[in-house]
């Protein structure tokens, strides 16, 4: 095309100002400063002295934050696996419904995802409040008529916000999972009824095997997004054993406002930084070579 | 190849309305156009004619301004504009998708260029109304691309054009989108306007039917080279080669090998597959040896199969009845030949027939094509 | 000789009637699913039915041992409260300033950005959309404590435009912005150019009003991720007048004790105005978070 090039570049320029600025300054900054920080020892505020790998080190036998990666990775474990089948079984059965029912059951498991963390933690405590919480009905069945403070029982604390992280976010997974039900034709299922094939086998042998690109891709959204947790943890353990039920976010936050050790947080950091960035390139490959299919 | 176009009752300028100059275009390591020249005369309607990729939209975009040029030059109203944005030349163009903006209503698209170049409400307004009263597009003015047939978008991208007053209109393949019986109606439009302002248009499309019956000057464009330039009469009765012999007319020219028994003069005799002769009009030297000989549907004729001044003899393979016309398919010595007969042809399949040749429409053609 | 050959006629009846007895076999299990998606949409439902259902109690139905699914006593006097005695009013301005902030800043710097990517071409173009696809990847989080240092640099910690800066960093809209703008056919822009508009009048006259429909939906969905926004301005504010909505309901205590019905008020309150979002622009919002998926993708 003909023109300038002068004048090109100088609204290219003009256009990509503001973003670039931003960039740099909030991203490309502050990425270098962390990786920097890292192996200072300087407090959160003010330098310090470089000291190479040893904060690293130290990471590695601080039993806080081994406890902070399997907290994390637990809490993964417990929340993606199911929130992606559920998700599924959701989409499936809003997928059959037509009109105005069906947009007002999505509506019912899509809001809770526009809500904040905040809203979504007041409403479940108290829900499971020990003293007047309705859901201590439920449990008083199962706990021999003894009602139980959910949140303060150690080896219940992780399931129960992955739970109603589950509640939560659910509606992201469901609109997901149907649009990639909607691009499954129709007539595929009209040959398999024909052939004889009942519900599961059609279940089984089309759509699970369709669908799968997009479990993937849902399977690892939901993984990238919750190892990157620490609203609703940091939300529910206030109150009781904080250090028991860390994250890796919340121990970052810990060692940089609570111990005044910048460097330290900003080496946590950068492993959170490497792990996820590492998965998340996995995740990019592993789905273009769906893709690929 | 230089193109010295003709002329055909325009008013005296100064040079050519619109010249390319030797120009080339690059892209990368290949090459698409090279050393080309063309001139386009001063209120023509110049299309540019060839299959898809022979370069013709490459050449329209050149003259647009859309397309770099790699070497050469490019002159409008003899000002070099080589180097100008296309806002600057003084050019409109009708694309083939029309590229109507679908937010906009008629009027707004219309009125587009102007109020980009700040013209007040009322210009816009008024400037708009009078393109939209040229071509019947009033009662639209208020309404969206998406709201509109095909013919009349087509009438929208042509008043976008008109409003700018501008010197050269180009036309990007601007009826291939159109059903056939739309196209013909559009054709007559477009003939119309031409007849109507007078403006230079250059006009591109790979429809020889379009450029036959819109064009004053025709530039037959072959691989990035120029075929031939002339009048459509001129191309049909005397293509230069075997390209243009065959680009042009429907259905296309019949061709066969031949051998140069002798040269006499202005005319050759030449053996014809199955043993007879014929005497060609050559208009230049050639040596005796193969050649191929060209004739067109409506120059063979369909004789009773003993004619003695039948060039073939042959059997029809397959009749089409137009209603005013007959197209046959005739095996002969000389291969498969396509005939065109009067509509009420009387004839039949594996019918035997003969054919007589119409040796003054005959045209030779050497091995690299070129017309003799 | 009764040979027991079935007829035709009678392998067809009893294929058919084997069908009939499939079919509706067939319907029932349909049924089912469809009665246990309602069910399920109605318990997913209930805690938020729940919670409001409580605001409108007083605080002593609340904390009878019996549930009651529906107030005894219908009151406001739980909204009257909160509107009254909290810093509600306080941290809905805040939130609608900084939201309202981010989302015209983001919309503005990554339209300009996306259309400078896709359309122009200036050096340097393709190692910038690199760098934004990889920024893509990083958690934002785990820069969290190297915001802090650079926001407290520029003295901005505790005020809202501190609040506001790291959120300007948003790749997926320029990313979507980009991918849109390549989708517009290249004539209309030949044709701009031709009829003499510059740039930024291709970007407001033609490329951005042919995507309205994206600008609405990343709007929105922009907006309500600033309003829901927890961990940077829990990090970046520390005093209660100036925090967000979503921080400060959770900073909420009263002095006598835990008032249960208040504090579902001062959440109901909080939540109201994305939920409203949401319920008015649905389409919008499944739109912008299937884009954003799609990218990831």
């Amino acid at each position: 095309m003909l023109r300038s090039k002068r004048t090109e570049i100088l609204a290219a320029s003009m256009l990509m100002a503001p973003f670039a600025v931003t960039y740099g300054v909030l991203f490309i900054y502050p990425t270098i400063k962390m990786a920097q920080l890292s192996m200072t020892n300087a407090p959160l505020i003010g330098p310090g002295k470089w000291v190479g790998f040893d904060n690293y080190f130290r990471l590695a036998s601080d039993r806080l934050f081994s406890v902070a990666i399997w907290n994390t990775l637990y809490f993964v474990i417990l929340s993606v696996i199911p929130s992606t089948l559920i998700g599924l079984l959701v989409a499936l059965g809003v997928n059959r419904l037509k009109g105005w029912l069906q947009s007002v059951v999505l509506a019912a498991f899509f809001l809770p995802y526009v809500l904040p963390v905040s809203v979504v933690f007041r409403i479940w405590q108290w829900m499971c409040d020990k003293d007047f919480g309705i859901a201590q009905h439920v449990i008083q069945l199962f706990n021999d008529g003894q009602r139980l403070s959910i949140f303060r029982t150690i080896p219940l604390f992780m399931p129960a916000v992955a739970v109603v992280t589950i509640w939560w976010l659910i509606g992201f997974n469901v609109l997901l999972f149907i649009a990639g039900l909607r691009n499954i034709s129709s007539e595929i299922y009209e040959a398999a009824q024909l052939d004889g094939a009942g519900r599961w086998t059609q279940f089984r042998r089309i759509t699970w095997p369709l669908i799968w690109p997009v479990t993937v891709l849902v399977f690892t959204i939901q993984m990238i997004l919750q190892l990157k947790i620490f609203d609703q943890v940091y939300l529910f353990s206030q109150g009781g054993r904080i250090d028991t039920t860390i994250v890796m976010v919340q121990y970052i936050l810990k060692q940089a406002f609570q111990m005044n050790k910048g460097g330290l947080a900003a080496a946590a950091s950068m492993v959170l930084f490497v792990l996820i960035a590492a998965l998340s390139v996995l995740q990019f490959q592993l789905l273009r070579a769906r893709g690929e299919r | 190849m230089s193109a010295a176009g003709a002329t055909n009752g325009s008013e005296a300028a100064a040079g050519p309305h619109v010249e390319l100059r030797r120009v080339t275009k690059r892209y990368g390591a290949v090459t698409a156009i090279s050393d080309l020249s063309l001139t386009v005369e001063k209120g023509s309607f110049t299309a540019l004619l060839g299959p898809s990729g022979c370069g013709k939209s490459t050449l329209l975009r050149m003259i647009a301004g859309l397309e770099a040029i790699t070497a050469g030059q490019c002159f409008i109203d003899n000002a070099d504009v080589t180097d100008v944005p296309p806002a600057k030349r003084r050019i409109a163009m009708v694309f083939q998708s029309y590229a109507l903006y679908p937010h906009m209503t008629v009027r707004q698209n219309i009125a587009f260029s102007l109020s980009v170049a700040g013209q007040s409400r009322k210009v816009q307004d008024e400037r708009a109304l009078e393109v939209a009263r040229i071509l019947q597009l009033e009662p639209y003015l208020d309404r969206r691309p998406a709201e509109l047939s095909g013919g009349q978008r087509q009438r929208v991208a042509i008043g976008r054009a008109l409003v700018r007053k501008p010197e050269v209109f180009l036309f990007d393949e601007p009826l291939s989108n159109l059903d056939a019986k739309l196209r013909v109606q559009m054709r007559l439009e477009l003939a119309k306007l031409h007849a109507e302002l007078g403006t230079t248009m250059i006009y591109v499309t790979h429809d020889q039917t379009e450029a036959m019956t819109l064009a004053d000057k025709i530039v037959v464009l072959d691989k990035g080279v120029i075929s031939q330039v002339g009048s459509p009469l001129e191309l049909y009765n005397t293509p230069a080669n075997k390209f243009v012999a065959t680009f042009i007319g429907s259905p296309g020219m019949n061709f066969f090998a031949v051998d140069i028994a002798a040269m006499n003069g202005r005319t050759a005799s030449v053996v014809l597959p199955g043993g007879r002769t014929a005497e060609v009009v050559i208009t230049t030297t050639a040596g005796a040896g193969l050649a191929e000989l060209g004739v067109r549907p409506e120059h063979l004729a369909v004789v009773d199969p003993n004619d003695p001044q039948a060039a073939f003899a042959g059997a029809i393979a397959i009749i089409e009845h137009l209603g005013n016309s007959t197209i046959l398919y005739v095996d002969t010595p000389a291969g498969q030949l396509i005939v065109e007969g009067e509509g009420n042809l009387d004839a039949k399949s594996g019918q035997a027939v003969g054919l007589r040749l119409d040796e003054g429409h005959a045209r030779l053609f050497d091995e690299t094509g070129a017309a003799l | 000789m009764s040979a027991s050959v079935e007829t035709g006629a009678d392998v067809f009846a009893s294929r058919r009637a084997g069908r009939l007895v499939r079919l509706r076999h067939l319907d029932l299990v349909g049924l089912v699913i469809t009665a246990a998606t309602v069910v399920g949409a109605a318990l997913w439902a209930f805690p938020l039915y729940w919670a409001l259902v409580t605001t409108f109690k007083p605080e002593n139905e609340v904390v009878r041992p019996a549930v009651q699914l529906w107030p005894e006593h219908f009151t406001f006097q739980n909204y009257v409260h909160v509107l009254l005695e909290t810093k509600i009013g306080i941290w809905y301005v805040n939130s609608l300033v900084t939201s309202a902030a981010v989302t015209v800043l983001v919309i503005v710097t990554a339209a300009g950005a996306g259309y400078a990517i896709s359309q122009l071409n200036f050096p340097g173009r393709r190692l910038f959309w690199w760098m934004i696809l990889a920024s893509f990847m990083v958690p934002i989080p785990a820069l969290t404590v190297n915001h802090f240092i650079l926001i407290n640099q520029f003295g901005l910690i505790n005020t809202l435009p501190g609040v506001v800066l790291p959120q300007l960093l948003a790749p997926v809209t320029v990313i979507i912005y980009k991918q849109f703008f390549d989708s517009v056919p290249k004539d209309f822009r030949e044709a701009a150019m031709i009829d003499g508009a510059n740039e930024f009048q291709l970007l407001f006259r033609i490329y951005l009003p042919m995507n309205w429909g994206i600008t609405t939906a990343l709007a929105i969905i922009t907006f309500i991720a600033a309003w829901n926004l927890f961990l940077w301005p829990f990090v970046a504010v520390n005093s209660e007048d100036r925090m967000n909505i979503t921080v400060g309901i959770t900073q909420v205590h009263d002095a006598f004790g835990v008032q249960y019905a208040r504090d579902l008020a001062v959440a109901m309150v909080a939540a109201l105005p994305v939920a409203l979002v949401y319920l008015i622009f649905q389409r919008r919002v499944t739109q912008a978070i299937m884009l954003s998926a799609g990218i990831k993708g």
